[in-house]
């Protein structure tokens, strides 16, 4: 990819004045969840007359997604957990201006010697860890529930919402995703809309943060089952952080089929792993709410990649697959939450 | 069509599993071609059971939209129930199958929100109604290689 190369030297000598004969190597594209391109490469400068490198991640805006989402955000996420317990990679740049490489981006370290993907992590070596990588997974993501927005400079990042409307604010955003994107009526999920309407949960005591996609393949995990990184912030956003233990443990995340939430352990444990270290309370009727609202949202999320696909906007199989793959899957989910499934 | 579509879709998921992703450079250009290959597998499923089901749905909706349109409190809604569940098939085309399945579906939503806001007992019993056949339309979608 020698433009691409070519385009992300330029952008790093740039935001890098005293560094010379900038260069960048090994540009692969990988694959870094469906809403944007993602790609990793070695950077090469002299500095201060000595040879320095550095390995790197573009994620770069694509012309069509799965979802819209706000860089800003991303990135504001990652730099606001650098430095805390919640392991995330550095944040470099954020570049909006789409002169450099057609499309809006940033640049982060890449985190090497791990992995990501949901099917590996059932299979050795990883599998011998699950219960410890289940510890990791749900002790981080109650760190992130205890996190203070106002201390990590979120709240005049993200956009605020007050404890009583975070649910009605997540749950209009999705509807009009579904409004605007369903290629066929989805009974089920329209169904599942009204009763949330009907039934709103309790309110979070304050606000939180959430990442929005907290689940087994946003995270990078090693041989020796520890949990090396977070990633994909895209969705990140304030609210109620049942939010994220729901989605963490939907139906549609149990990889191994075997009901064992995230492919690694029951779902009791989690959530008691996540109290543990959030020091919070999952009021099951809360949870039950947002678990609900997580197929909404999972629906909308695997509908809105079909449309993009359909419409040829981008044609990434991974979009294709995903709609097809899980929308039907994500609507029996929800039919087990409200209690239809014998 | 010989060899059959479903083997052709089989035979070619299989070569692009097995043999080309393998031999493709590792990261995103295999993942799309291993992802490809798993595409067909579930392109060769629907094609092998694409109309049925939607002629087996379509029936089991037009059958259930009769029985509604005797509860239902809305005038206009019932007339559109009774509409709906006289039309018959006009061709076995996937496309046409499917221009109708939607058209259904969407009466499927309004009659499901009328009868969640009716108190009768007659009105539960098709609430129940509703949501059996909702559980059978996922049932009729799903892939051998769901998670769920």
């Amino acid at each position: 990819m020698p433009e691409l190369a070519d385009g992300i030297a330029a952008y790093a000598a740039h935001r890098m004045p005293g560094a010379r004969e900038v260069r960048a190597s090994a540009v692969e594209r990988i694959h870094g969840g469906a809403s944007r391109e993602t790609y990793r490469f070695c950077l090469h400068w002299r500095e201060g007359g000595r040879e320095l490198e550095r390995k790197l991640i573009l994620r770069r805006d694509p012309p069509g997604s799965l979802i819209e989402t706000d860089r800003a955000a991303e990135f504001a996420a990652y730099r606001a957990f650098r430095d805390s317990a919640v392991p995330v990679p550095e944040a470099l740049w954020l570049e909006s201006d789409s002169k450099w490489l057609e499309h809006p981006f940033f640049v982060m370290e890449e985190i090497t010697g791990c992995e990501a993907s949901p099917q590996a992590i059932g299979a050795p070596p990883y599998a011998q860890h699950h219960e410890q990588l289940a510890r990791e997974k749900w002790t981080i993501l109650g760190q992130i529930s205890a996190a203070d927005p106002d201390k990590l400079g979120l709240t005049s990042t993200l956009p605020l919402v007050t404890p009583g409307e975070a649910w009605r604010r997540e749950l209009d955003h999705w509807t009009r995703v579904i409004d605007e994107d369903e290629l066929e009526p989805q009974p089920i999920a329209r169904a599942a809309i009204r009763w949330l309407r009907r039934t709103p949960p309790p309110p979070p005591q304050r606000l939180h943060v959430v990442h929005g996609d907290y689940r087994t393949g946003n995270f990078l995990y090693d041989g020796d089952g520890h949990v090396r990184g977070i990633l994909d912030w895209e969705m990140a956003h304030l609210g109620d952080p049942l939010e994220d233990l729901a989605w963490s443990i939907n139906r549609i995340w149990c990889w191994a089929r075997d009901g064992r939430v995230g492919g690694l352990t029951s779902r009791e444990n989690a959530i008691r792993i996540w109290e543990q270290a959030s020091g919070l309370r999952a009021d099951p009727k809360a949870l039950h709410w947002w678990e609900l609202f997580s197929s909404v949202k999972g629906i909308a999320i695997w509908i809105s990649g079909g449309r993009e696909y359909q419409a040829g906007a981008n044609k990434d199989p991974v979009l294709a697959f995903s709609s097809i793959w899980l929308t039907n899957s994500q609507s029996r989910a929800a039919l087990e939450t409200l209690g239809k499934l014998s | 069509m010989k060899p059959d579509v479903g083997t052709v879709l089989d035979v070619v998921a299989g070569k692009l599993l097995v043999e080309i992703a393998p031999a493709v450079e590792a990261g995103y250009k295999r993942n799309s071609v291993a992802l490809t290959g798993l595409l067909l597998g579930m392109v060769r499923e629907e094609w092998e059971r694409g109309a049925a089901r939607r002629v087996e749905e379509n029936a089991a909706l037009r059958a259930l939209f009769g029985r509604a349109a005797r509860v239902v409190t809305d005038s206009g809604l019932r007339a559109r129930l009774e509409s709906a569940a006289a039309t018959r098939e006009q061709s076995y085309l996937i496309s046409e199958l499917e221009k109708g399945n939607q058209v259904l579906r969407a009466l499927l939503i309004e009659l499901h929100a009328h009868v969640e806001s009716l108190a009768t007992p007659q009105a539960r019993a098709l609430e129940d109604e509703i949501w059996r056949e909702l559980v059978t339309s996922t049932e009729r979608r799903r892939f051998a290689l769901a998670p769920f």
